[in-house]
């Protein structure tokens, strides 16, 4: 147990109040009722066997923060690392801050942001690998750090910042709501640290002693819609119709009439020139960007192969091409394996990559791994029996053909279901430039556009090893990546338009994409647009012979420059819904700075110098 | 509910193991909070927080104090071992403690011998315990004897002391904390509480809780403080004393002052009449910038508070006219009458953790127990406890820190021995420090920390012990002598240093004849009997009797179980007959102020995160992240006209010199001023002025014309503020 200090203060105790049955969002405060399982249990700290004595040990506990209080001094940060013994770029805690005004009549909001503990923790659905648990005690959400493979996908679901991945570990931690103080009755590190009556903790839906109000909303404080999350804000000062971040993130906090005069995030219009953003185009999610692009490709490949024939069409098939068929199956496999491995070297901690299908049933990582395992062990399936006909002599040829035909359609259904559940993943309502069907589109234009252009690619090599003229790309091929360009331009139409309609982050998104990354935005447009017109026309005129081979060759690597910029770019621009940072710290502008200049060698400088 | 996994791992939360929690006093700032240090079983500190039951900080600790336990073990740069060199140019060689205190005494004796007895200086620092400053007090003047001798206090506390000594008859904060409590008017001039002292922030924030009153808050920049106040006067740069002045006219005029108080308690009051009259707040409106509406308003609230108190830090003390600040606060308080009443106070919030300690009893300013050199009394009592022939005293005071650097740069100064302060980074004028220093035949450097940027130009460096690696007291603002008990061994080879200013005494005939403690409580002893009937009597003081109160305040004669919160409750004051002095003060502009070429107004201060030089803080990753390189705050607007964007570099010039920065863009400033924080090397101090008040010789660093330019290329300033980091 937690040794308290001798004579310790009253403001250190969490008060045990009366409290409302349920929140305000109808869940009940008491987790669990008189005589449920869960209670009665130790929580095991550092594995000490002893019950803790708080007699509120199964209600929801939460923090209260007086926004009009915080003087941003970062005593609440300090406590927290000093407990936790956190390294100098790893932080539970956060303080950032929002400005407005013009001097003298000046106004700095500071927001000390940890995790909610939320009613509904995305963290914990999303988490393939079950290292999250919302405890019965004290509503805690807490995560284990041994379990963790580090994919970091709670960082991408969570709006408030709190999990955090620490490169160098190549896990993730989080705030544990200092359980074992509340074991014996005190408040957080953070809470009882509090210089300026800000930080407060205690029953959700209770007030502190002298606060008035109990809000879930402040400027800089994402939508409590998403999770539920157990905070509760005093804000009772008038501010600034608009408020401003330090950060580099182009949001403004501004106070819109049609949301209850509440602050409202919009983009920052700074006039921010346009250029190529070539540098910021490569992100940590370089892997998964190559990840996504070559599973599609090999999802569309095997599913346009697989179908030929019932088109009538004969294409790359066993019987015409006894080699090139499975080399072209194996190839795939080889592809699709080559993908596998960088998403999981991807991981921080790749060795535990098995750990991805523990939590099937909440998380759209376990689903979209599992999606993609069933669709490779199936491919795997079909391209050995392809390969290797001896092993299915011993049956009757219709029986083969049976077997083999439920297996290729098995296959081909498993392929589109995976990248489904590939889209699944980005349905995120913290990543509003992800959250969107256009997501769905591109991976299905991919799907049809690479896989296509794969076997395209193959089937016009063997024509010319084979000593033939080039005699155009089958219509059967051109047409789905036609299909494709115009399914993933229909969908950055779309997404364009609602991201600027939607406002805030996704507004915000889009602006970037239209300065920073402007040119490149603008010229990967114009590639898939050119793409597209010249393949209809490449496909209608029946370019044959070199100059048709050259101009398919300049079509094929128009489109495949696009997708590989476009997934790029899909990565580069998303604007979480987080908090907001402060000059320094948690300021992604000044980290990008530090690394660039050096100053990131300095560990205490509290940027971690690789990005990777 | 959706709780996750039913089978649960245990719960792993980090057990730092501590075995011991010892007690101490903060190193840092002069709130002087209690703080504890958690040892493992290998004796080493792995933890830090606050003393629950001590009445400064009763719990809490700021982010410095936090991690104060890594100072000893995980901050880089250390000292293990003395280091000598001939010439500053060569590279150091590691040496033993005697070969670098033989070398030392006989590079003082032959300075001396060849050039006088004033011409080796001393300056020390408001960073050791009491009980090193009157060694080194008992040292420098008994021994050595020099009288060039003072402490970097001069940069932040002297104007402070002299106003309280003008006013009053002796320095001394006369208030404390808990006047919050009780006050109903609280008035703020150039302190930014939450941002320097955000304990004592906490504490005024929880008076505040419990009884609402009037926090009025004068400070050019829109501070955290000013933010969180009813009332913010954002007065023009260098201007106090015209508002200061102004609310006296108001008072005097509306009769709102203390007519009995006055005619009992001070004299002077005629003179000091005439002189208010000619400052009315129309007049000074035009000078301060605040309009004269709210200078009356302010003045009648002040004057009708049943206790009202001022507290102010470097907003006064570092102005050309600091010690007539802190004189024309203590006369707001005297024609009010409050002054040592419970909430009513003129209460400097010092800046280091023992300032008062070495203005008590380092023997800077004169002799040890606020004793002057000037009085004959004082020096035959002291000559006579030390063993050594009065004459060997000088009948006035010496050089200060600030008249110190400029004899050496002129000649007058050949040798310097500096204690825990680092004047490269801490003066103005960069250029002009390094210039002077390079001037040195001999420089002696000793600090707890080999990197410090002045040991650049040490001849020897000698490696001292940090904080709670010795032991000895601190005194804090409010006069609270607090203890520091030894927490571990010090670092490598390096020494505390009370240990090596007696090594350096035992190396001169005058010293080996003198007794010098070896251990701090045996130095608190002479200290104990040296303060008896004195106003800073701890003579009712023990080490035991200290930690077990968490402090206690001066005086506390022999007996006395409790110390006392306040001065002066009775009205009776240090000059020659009791009262206060109620003085004139004419407001003399001397500033260097923004023109058409330098258009800008400069103003420096601190962060949170950071204490003094970053010796410490720089090398504290979890608070130096917070700001660990230097920035400058800036006006938006001005920003837009000169096309400097936020988180862009600026070059800035002044007549000094010019440097590099990262501009943080908002309205935090005003249009025509910037701030950078004083922190960092190579950066502010390039530019700064520092023009020296003529009463406590403080430099007045928050006042200066710079002009502000776009880097014209970003990744050269970049690089160029990169190469002046090694920390």
């Amino acid at each position: 147990m937690f040794r308290p200090r001798s004579r310790e203060q009253s403001y250190a105790f969490v008060p045990d109040v009366s409290h409302p049955v349920a929140n305000r969002y109808g869940q009940p405060i008491e987790t669990v009722p008189e005589g449920h399982a869960l209670r009665g249990k130790s929580l095991n700290i550092n594995s000490d066997a002893a019950i803790g004595n708080n007699p509120n040990r199964y209600k929801q506990h939460g923090f209260f923060f007086t926004a009009d209080n915080c003087i941003a001094c970062h005593a609440c940060e300090a406590a927290c690392s000093e407990k936790n013994d956190l390294p100098p770029h790893i932080a539970f805690r956060s303080v950032g801050y929002v400005e407005g005004g013009s001097w003298p009549s000046y106004q700095r909001l500071n927001i000390s942001m940890a995790c909610n503990h939320c009613d509904d923790p995305v963290c914990l659905k999303g988490c393939p690998t079950r290292a999250y648990t919302k405890f019965a005690e004290y509503g805690a959400v807490l995560q284990d750090p041994d379990i963790c493979f580090g994919c970091g996908y709670c960082t991408w679901v969570c709006p408030y910042n709190a999990p955090q991945l620490d490169p160098l570990a190549g896990h993730v931690s989080k705030c544990n709501m200092c359980v074992d103080r509340l074991e014996v009755g005190l408040k957080p590190a953070c809470a009882a640290a509090c210089l300026a009556g800000a930080l407060d903790f205690g029953i959700i839906e209770t007030r502190p002693e002298n606060r008035a109000q109990a809000e879930t909303r402040i400027p800089g404080f994402p939508t409590p819609e998403i999770t539920h999350p157990n905070i509760r804000f005093q804000q009772t000062k008038s501010l600034p119709r608009e408020m401003t971040r330090p950060d580099s993130m182009p949001i403004r906090y501004v106070r819109d009439p049609r949301n209850g005069d509440a602050h409202v995030s919009q983009a920052q219009d700074a006039g921010r020139a346009r250029g190529w953003g070539l540098k910021k185009l490569s992100t940590r999610e370089n892997p998964i960007a190559v990840f996504t692009l070559l599973s599609q490709a090999v999802a569309g490949a095997f599913a346009l192969l697989f179908l030929a024939p019932y088109f009538g069409v004969s294409l790359l098939a066993a019987e015409t091409h006894p080699i090139a068929h499975p080399a072209l199956l194996f190839g795939l496999i080889g592809a699709q394996t080559f993908a596998l491995v960088l998403s999981t070297l991807h991981l921080g901690r790749p060795h535990r990559f098995y750990r991805a299908f523990n939590n099937l049933r909440w998380s759209p990582v376990s689903r979209e791994v599992a999606g993609l395992a069933v669709f490779y062990n199936l491919l795997g399936l079909y391209a050995v029996i392809a390969a290797a006909p001896m092993l299915t002599a011993w049956l009757a040829p219709a029986t083969v053909a049976t077997v083999t035909g439920a297996i290729g359609w098995a296959t081909a259904v498993a392929g589109l279901a995976a990248i489904y559940l590939m889209y699944r993943a980005y349905c995120i309502p913290a990543r509003p430039f992800w959250n969107h069907w256009q997501a769905l589109s591109s991976f299905f234009g991919s799907v049809l556009t690479l896989g296509a252009l794969t076997l395209a690619a193959l089937d016009v090599a063997l024509t010319l090893v084979a000593g033939r003229a080039f005699a155009g790309v089958s219509a059967y091929l051109a047409w789905p990546m036609v299909a494709g360009l115009v399914l993933e331009g229909a969908g950055l139409v779309f997404h364009a338009r609602d991201m600027k309609r939607q406002g805030g982050e996704s507004a915000a998104s889009d602006q970037i994409q239209t300065t920073d990354f402007g040119y490149t935005y603008y010229a990967r447009n114009a590639l898939l647009a050119l793409s597209g017109v010249l393949m209809v026309v490449l496909t209608f005129t029946q370019a044959q012979g070199l100059p048709g081979l050259v101009l398919w060759l300049v079509v094929a690597l128009f489109t495949l420059g696009a997708s590989i910029v476009g997934r790029l770019l899909f990565y580069a621009l998303v604007i979480p819904t987080t908090m907001p940072g402060a000059f320094f710290w948690k300021n992604r502008g000044f980290e990008e700075h530090a690394r660039a200049v050096g100053l990131a060698r300095m560990p205490q400088v509290g940027v971690v110098q690789a990005n990777h | 509910m959706l709780f996750g996994r039913n089978k649960k791992n245990p719960i792993r939360i980090v057990d730092k193991s501590v075995v011991d929690w010892k007690y101490a006093t903060c190193g840092y700032c002069s709130t002087g909070c209690s703080i504890e240090v958690g040892v493992n079983a290998a004796g080493e500190p792995v933890a830090s927080r606050g003393v629950a039951d001590a009445d400064v900080n009763r719990g809490k600790l700021c982010i410095k104090g936090i991690f104060e336990h890594e100072l000893f073990r995980q901050t880089p740069g250390r000292g293990t071992t003395p280091l000598l060199r001939k010439e500053r140019f060569e590279p150091f060689r590691e040496a033993s403690w005697d070969a670098a205190l033989d070398h030392t005494a006989a590079e003082i004796q032959r300075i001396q011998g060849q050039y006088g007895r004033d011409s080796f200086a001393i300056v020390s620092t408001g960073q050791i315990m009491t009980e090193e400053f009157y060694t080194l007090g008992k040292l420098a003047r008994g021994v050595v004897g020099t009288n060039n001798y003072d402490g970097n206090t001069t940069l932040c506390m002297s104007s402070a002391v002299s106003g309280y000594k003008r006013s009053f008859g002796s320095d001394g904060p006369p208030g404390c904390y808990e006047d919050f409590e009780h006050t109903e008017c609280l008035l703020a001039f150039g302190s930014n509480l939450p941002e320097q002292h955000p304990i004592i922030y906490w504490r005024l924030k929880e008076a505040l809780e419990t009884r609402k009153f009037p926090v009025i808050v004068v400070d050019p920049r829109v501070t955290m403080f000013a933010q969180m106040a009813d009332m913010h006067l954002p007065v023009n740069p260098g201007t106090d004393l015209v508002l200061l002045n102004a609310l006296a006219h108001v008072i005097l005029k509306e009769n709102l002052h203390k007519p009995d108080y006055i005619a009992a308690h001070t004299e002077g009051y005629e003179e000091f009449k005439a002189l208010v009259e000619q400052y009315d707040p129309t007049t000074a409106a035009g000078i301060c910038g605040i309009d004269e509406d709210r200078i009356r308003h302010v003045a009648r609230v002040y004057a009708k508070a049943g206790a009202a108190m001022t507290i102010w830090t470097m907003g006064i003390n570092q102005s050309t006219h600091g010690s007539d600040g802190v004189v024309a606060i203590n006369n707001l308080n005297l024609i009010t009458g409050n002054i040592g009443k419970p909430g009513g106070s003129s209460l400097s919030i010092t800046g280091q953790c023992n300032a008062m300690g070495t203005r008590e009893w380092s023997s800077c300013s004169g002799l040890p127990g606020y004793r002057a050199l000037e009085k004959e009394k004082d020096r035959e009592e002291i000559a006579k406890f030390w063993g050594i022939d009065p004459e060997f005293f000088p009948r006035k005071r010496g050089l200060f820190m600030t008249d110190i650097l400029p004899a050496i740069e002129t000649g007058q100064v050949k040798g310097l021995w500096l204690i825990a302060t680092n004047p490269m980074t801490s003066m103005p004028n960069t250029a002009r420090i390094r210039k002077t220093l390079e001037k040195l035949e001999f420089l002696v450097v000793q600090d707890a920390y080999r990197d410090v940027e002045s040991n650049e130009y040490s001849h020897v460096y000698l490696p001292a012990a940090v904080w709670a690696e010795k032991e000895g007291c601190f005194t804090n603002t409010e006069r609270r002598v607090n203890l520091i008990r030894n927490v571990c061994a010090p670092h490598g080879d390096s020494k505390p240093d009370l240990w090596i200013f007696n090594a350096v005494a035992q190396r001169f005939p005058q010293g080996r004849s003198m007794r010098f403690p070896e251990n701090a409580e045996g130095v608190f002893s002479e200290m104990k009997q040296l303060s008896k009937g004195r106003m800073l009597d701890i003579s009712g003081m023990t080490y035991d009797k200290i930690e077990k109160a968490r402090g206690l305040q001066w005086p506390c004669p022999d007996g006395a179980d409790k110390g006392s919160p306040r001065l002066y409750t009775d009205g009776a004051f240090r000059h020659p007959g009791g009262k206060a002095k109620l003085i004139p003060l004419p407001f003399i502009d001397n500033n260097e102020r923004p023109d058409e070429e330098y258009p800008f107004w400069l103003n420096t201060g601190r962060v949170v995160e950071h204490f003094h030089t970053r010796t410490r803080t720089g090398k504290v990753g979890n608070a130096n992240k917070f700001s660990p390189t230097p920035y400058m705050e800036m006006n938006p607007d001005a920003g837009a006209r000169l096309g400097i964007r936020h988180g862009e570099y600026a070059r800035l010039t002044s007549r000094r010199g010019e440097t590099v920065v990262m501009v943080q863009l908002t309205q935090r400033v005003a249009p025509n001023a910037v701030f950078i924080p004083f922190h960092f090397h190579d950066c502010v101090n390039r530019v700064t002025l520092g023009l020296l008040d003529p009463h406590s010789r403080q430099p007045a660093y928050k006042q200066c014309a710079v002009r502000v330019e776009r880097a014209a290329d970003q990744m050269e300033a970049a690089r160029q503020n990169v190469a002046a980091r090694s920390y």
